[in-house]
């Protein structure tokens, strides 16, 4: 491993079963019992599967249907993101006394850079003990921590320290599994070649002809002869990998790029109408984000899934930046009245990028043209930042578009004409795992 | 010359060939020496006189794109056309084209006004056309927007137009090309057309109708349909007057935006900061950069930061005329008014962009 910069220490901290966890946290009736979180209908998928379900078979990314069919007594929890984020912020907050450098991966794990951290606490096995302990003592939930001196290692040292599901029981994990400095091929070099990051069936089997089975074997081979099977980027990333080298930093603050809000459908959707009452919704909550971010956005794309699975997406580009949902829906419904429903839609998203800060062309106030297109888009704006202060005080669904309250009977299927009177509103991640109900 | 014929004619010519195809063509009509050269798509009719050399008498009506490349791209010299029954010969030099003409049965008949002409000087005329036409929407969505009014003032004719976003007038004082207070709704595309075809020197001669308008410059006639409708009362939103006035060079003003605009991305506002003697100019685009430069400047009010759309901005400022302009402003959010200095004939109003902030 020769390197000229300062050896770097990294944490890899990954939440055990976080979004289960954080459901038994708040049903401690269900301690004990196989829980999972994840789309309660039957295109849902599971999220997370707690220790217990696991050693029935149930995985994360397992369709729902197939998760009851292997573990019949499986308490099924529709996911709550919204609170899930907040316990995440909760976890990060824990993260940032430690050190600055932490770069989220998703809500349930995060890379720390503690090069810097090491000395108040010690040795970095020893701060990795501590904020598991205080992620514990503080806030009731179990991780893993791998330590070693990049993230490509850490993540699999983390990995090393989880929890074990065997069909006899829950075996404790060591909890914390530090890698050292020189140690980085003893632990790597056994492990199946799969366990490096970019590995996919493609690549898996490129390798598996070049008789590759384990990380050890493909770190003997030849970097020209993996470049030569895998291509440049891929090969050169590979052969590094296989070394344990990964310069890649800690990156704290990632750019946000698009906001978007997609929603796959309990029953697919086949008439124009109906989808623009979801487009409305759809659009209300990027709308949402955007005015919270304090973002305009002068692209807009549209996604549908048919049926079929085939997926398009359209974009569209405008001149004045928008921020409020019916400048998203003005831009956006052109796109979707150029697509054909008739196979039936099976998911819709909306996406907003290419971000300004927002801002508006006043017009001139002409008698001849009242209420006029752009005119009217003052006034949307100020109505919706009114909608954001409302939803900020009284919850997301204490107001929202009157169509999205014609559509709450669609959760009680076509034909049956009971209209619950509801108001659907959308919610960031609140249909990551497919429809409920 | 045939080829600045064609190509004039058929900028009336439609692209969209939709109930009548010949509308994409330009007729050619030989009388004796005589060639005028047609090009309408019923709303607008540009048509010119030529001389040539003629042999027989007849018309013919070509696809008006494929007519101007062909004679455009003939080697400098005379060009012969030459119509037989089903095809048009068109050579130069030792170059041959044969086309297929469109049916000039199909062709319509076209009609001017034959109301009492007015001469107006082209020159000054023309650029009152450049002032006013650019603040025109070119958005059909509202077709009063799209139009420029013409007016009849106690002192002369003025000219309004506004795109909602801004407002231009420009009075012609001494010109009573108008019956007292009569109003016409003038097609901006059509004036900005006919902005093209006015030289410096010539008169123009106009001619306002009930539905139609006509104007001459030299041997080229441009007939346009007006615009039905109600301008809206644009006299209200000219405010009475200002507590801020800026007047800063008009050249040094309009590179400095176009500088700063380079950071502008698009519809991204640039921001004027006024106060004591000098205007900054500054521009952001997130995730981009951000620009600024300082010019020398009188000004007299409140020190205050009003936010343009760029291109509206440079736009007035480039409509102004003499070395410097002023820019009257009250806030962020009211109007603001761009004039020549000492060019009591023209004004451009301009709506501001609402920032964060302002």
């Amino acid at each position: 491993m020769p390197t000229s910069a300062p050896r770097r220490v990294i944490l890899h901290v990954d939440m055990d079963a976080f979004y289960a966890s954080v459901e038994l946290r708040r049903h401690p009736e269900l301690a004990g019992k196989p829980v999972a979180v994840g789309g309660t209908g039957r295109r849902g998928v599971i999220a997370a599967a707690s220790y217990e379900a696991r050693r029935y078979g149930v995985r994360s990314a397992m369709p729902t249907v197939t998760a009851q069919r292997a573990c019949p007594g499986l308490v099924l929890l529709a996911g709550d993101h919204q609170h899930y984020a907040e316990v995440s912020e909760q976890v990060q907050a824990i993260f940032a006394t430690i050190t600055p450098l932490v770069e989220p991966l998703a809500l349930d794990e995060a890379f720390l850079d503690v090069t810097g951290s090491r000395r108040r606490a010690g040795s970095a096995a020893a701060l990795a003990a501590e904020l598991r302990r205080r992620i514990d003592a503080e806030l009731g939930l179990a991780c893993s921590v791998g330590v070693a001196p990049n993230k490509f290692l850490a993540k699999l040292a983390s990995k090393a320290a989880k929890p074990v599901s065997t069909p006899t029981g829950v075996r404790a994990g060591p909890g914390v599994v530090e890698i050292r400095p020189g140690e980085e091929l003893t632990f790597l070099h056994p492990l199946a070649v799969e366990a490096l990051w970019g590995v996919g069936p493609a690549t898996l089997a490129k390798l598996d002809r070049l008789g590759v089975r384990t990380v050890g074997d493909l770190a003997a081979l030849d970097r020209r002869a993996v470049v030569a099977a895998l291509g440049r980027a891929v090969g050169d990333h590979l052969h590094d990998l296989a070394w344990g080298r990964d310069e890649r930093p800690v990156e704290p603050q990632r750019v946000v790029k698009s906001i978007g809000h997609e929603e796959t459908f309990a029953t697919d959707r086949f008439t124009a109408d109906e989808l623009r009452v979801e487009l409305v919704r759809l659009a209300d909550g990027v709308a949402g984000r955007l005015r919270g971010a304090g973002l305009a956005a002068r692209t807009l794309t549209l996604k549908v899934r048919f049926a079929g699975f085939d997926t398009i997406t359209r974009s569209v580009t405008v001149t004045t930046p928008v921020d409020t949902a019916h400048g998203v829906v003005r831009a956006v419904d052109p796109l979707l009245a150029a697509i054909d429903p008739s196979p039936g839609v099976r998911l819709l998203g909306v996406s907003a990028a290419n971000f300004t800060a927002p801002h508006q062309q006043l017009q001139l106030g002409l008698d001849a043209t009242p209420g006029r297109a752009a005119a009217e888009a003052s006034g949307w704006h100020d109505a919706e930042q009114a909608v954001d202060r409302i939803r900020a005080r009284y919850g997301s669904t204490a107001i929202g578009a009157a169509s999205a309250l014609e559509a709450a009977p669609g959760a009680a299927g076509p034909g049956s004409g009971r209209a619950r009177r509801a108001l659907r509103v959308v919610r960031r991640g609140a249909q990551q795992w497919g429809p409920d109900g | 010359m045939l080829a600045d014929a064609l190509g004039t004619a058929g900028r009336a010519a439609t692209g969209r060939t939709g109930a009548l195809p010949v509308l994409s063509g330009v007729r050619l009509v030989l009388d004796g020496n005589q060639l005028s050269v047609t090009g309408t798509d019923l709303d607008l009719t540009i048509q010119l006189t030529v001389e040539v050399g003629g042999e027989a008498d007849g018309g013919v009506v070509l696809p008006a794109r494929l007519a101007s490349d062909i004679v455009r791209s003939l080697p400098a010299g005379k060009v012969e056309l030459e119509v037989s029954d089903d095809n048009v010969h068109v050579s130069g030099g030792r170059s041959q084209f044969t086309v297929r003409p469109l049916s000039i049965d199909d062709y319509p008949k076209l009609a001017a006004p034959t109301t009492s002409a007015t001469t107006l000087p082209a020159a000054e005329f023309g650029e009152a056309l450049r002032q006013v036409v650019r603040a025109a929407s070119t958005d059909d969505a509202r077709p009063i927007l799209t139009g420029v009014l013409f007016s009849a003032e106690e002192d002369g004719l003025r000219m309004v137009a506004t795109d909602s976003y801004r407002l231009a007038v420009r009075d012609l004082p001494g010109q009573q090309a108008l019956a007292n207070a009569q109003r016409v709704l003038v097609p901006g595309r059509a004036l900005g057309e006919l902005a093209r075809l006015v030289g410096g020197g010539a008169d123009l001669v106009m001619r306002l109708g009930d539905r139609d308008a006509s104007f001459e410059v030299g041997s080229t006639r441009l007939t346009t349909r007006l615009i039905d409708g109600e301008f809206p009362n644009y006299r209200q939103l000219i405010p009475a007057d200002h507590p801020n006035l800026l007047t800063v060079e008009r050249d040094a003003l309009l590179d400095a935006i176009r500088r700063v605009k380079i950071l502008a991305r698009e519809s991204t506002p640039v921001r004027l900061a006024m106060g004591g003697e000098t205007l900054r100019i500054s521009a952001i685009t997130q995730d981009v950069g951000n620009a600024s430069e300082e010019l020398d400047a009188e000004f007299r009010g409140t020190d205050l930061v009003v936010a343009f759309n760029p291109d509206y901005l440079i736009a007035g400022v480039e409509a102004c005329t003499g070395e410097h302009v002023t820019l009257a402003t009250r806030d962020g959010m009211k109007p603001a008014v761009l004039r020549g200095q000492d060019a009591a004939d023209y004004l451009y109003l301009l709506m501001p962009v609402r920032v964060p902030g302002s």
